[in-house]
């Protein structure tokens, strides 16, 4: 049953997600009738992964807090690092968004910079341990029984199970969270600015009223360039991030000996050179999400 | 790369964390870092109290203590001066005893000198006239030449 093991086999099985979704025949996780899922399909692993990952985040930042919190304590080293996160965040914050005080701000620029953090290092875990892990205990717990018909049919093998481990590198995930900023900078626009000077600043813009169909044109694809560009550059850095991964994985398996060797030791420049870009990247969508919710707030006339 | 209702979720599962974050976690972690900065502030600013008023202390435990030097000079002096005037005055007074004790003595032994003088001239007038007498016998008497030997115990 399991097929042959190929080069092309093993790279699409790593950038295929684990989908759910609603077909004819009803709900079904089974990766051969993903083509008549539609839009109505759920990527399970990159929610599960970033779900998984933000309760972390919030169970950590919980935890490490002592629960009645007292100024003449020492804090602790826990205490100090999420303190520390924080004043990061927060120096962000007061640098990009200035005077106008939101109290969503930093609160939000907190949970996107760590809960990306987070998800951007499963890249780190080594790209064959979570998937393989996750498909034998698929195939453990439901593997398909050809003498019985027991289990899910699908699961012929550890192999038939996809798993992706890293949310970041699922579009659905990035612009998802790029969806959740832009919702909040058209009701900032809407509530700061008011909607007929936010319409104002949509059509009234490079070219004054007697050219409002071009300006709006041209301010809408600037507008919704936004939160496109925002999703698609986390995706684009860590899917890249993800593919020269499995590429290196590649050298190791499918190749002599002597390219192994050196697939390791590349495996470790590039795991090394990737901390800064998982770094890099949950920065970049903190600091933009900051700057385009302060440009919400810009209330002055251009 | 398919687009499909995973960004929605994606997208709910979002606002759930950032109100969670918002509600719940990011509001005690700024009140506990704002209150921890307000107590080291206030311990500073109490510190430096602190050491204003220990210059103060100081600077009047100097001063006291300057004082108190100056005072215990003062002391001494006097204490020095009493100590040299008791001193002179028992000296002299000792002096004057002295001189008194010498004149006194020196009296007693003029009269004692005297007194065996006297005594001496008595005895020495007392032999000469019964001499005399036994010398001369009844040529001389007593009464006849009384003037006589009264003049010669003037001049013993």
């Amino acid at each position: 049953m399991a097929s042959e093991l190929t080069t092309e086999s093993y790279i699409s099985h790593h950038l295929t997600n684990l989908t759910c979704g609603k077909t004819p025949d009803g709900w079904t996780c089974n990766p051969y009738m993903v083509d008549q899922m539609g839009f109505w399909a759920f990527h399970v692993d990159s929610l599960l992964w970033s779900v998984l990952l933000g309760s972390i985040f919030v169970l950590v930042f919980k935890m490490a807090m002592p629960k009645k919190i007292d100024p003449n304590s020492v804090p602790t080293k826990a205490q100090n690092f999420i303190e520390m996160c924080i004043e990061f965040v927060d120096d962000n914050v007061q640098s990009l968004f200035g005077s106008s005080k939101n109290p969503l701000i930093a609160p939000l620029a907190l949970t996107v910079f760590v809960w990306i953090l987070l998800m951007n290092l499963m890249d780190l875990v080594p790209v064959d341990f979570l998937p393989v892990l996750a498909g034998h205990i698929a195939y453990a717990l439901f593997g398909f029984n050809e003498a019985t018909g027991g289990g899910v049919e699908w699961i012929k093998g550890p192999e038939s199970l996809y798993f992706k481990v890293v949310p970041t590198t699922d579009p659905n995930i990035t612009l998802g969270m790029a969806f959740g900023v832009f919702v909040l900078i058209i009701y900032y626009s809407m509530v700061v600015k008011g909607p007929k000077a936010f319409l104002a600043e949509l059509t009234l813009h490079p070219f004054g009223k007697w050219l409002i169909p071009v300006n709006f044109i041209l301010e809408m694809v600037n507008f919704i360039a936004k939160p496109i560009s925002l999703g698609l550059r986390l995706f684009g850095n860590l899917y890249a991030g993800e593919m020269i991964f499995i590429l290196i994985a590649l050298m190791l398996f499918f190749s002599s000996i002597p390219v192994g060797i050196m697939g390791f030791g590349l495996h470790l420049v590039w795991a090394l050179f990737h901390i800064l870009i998982v770094a890099l990247q949950a920065f970049i969508f903190m600091a933009l999400t900051i700057a385009y919710l302060a440009m919400a707030h810009e209330t002055e006339e251009h | 790369m398919n687009i499909n209702a995973t960004l929605i979720a994606q997208a709910v599962v979002m606002i759930v964390f950032v109100a969670i974050c918002w509600r719940y976690i990011y509001p005690p972690i700024v009140a506990a870092m704002q209150e921890r900065q307000k107590k080291i502030s206030d311990g500073l600013e109490a510190a430096k109290k602190a050491d204003d008023s220990l210059e103060e202390a100081k600077l009047a435990y100097e001063k006291e203590l300057d004082q108190a030097k100056s005072e215990a000079a003062a002391i001494l002096d006097k204490a020095n001066a009493r100590a040299s005037q008791i001193v002179n005055d028992a000296t002299s007074k000792a002096d004057v005893e002295a001189e008194k004790i010498m004149a006194s003595a020196s009296t007693t032994i003029e009269n004692e000198t005297n007194k065996a003088r006297e005594e001496l001239r008595q005895q020495m007038s007392d032999i000469i006239i019964d001499t005399t007498q036994k010398i001369l016998d009844d040529e001389i008497s007593n009464e006849k030449h009384e003037a006589i030997l009264k003049k010669a115990a003037q001049e013993l």
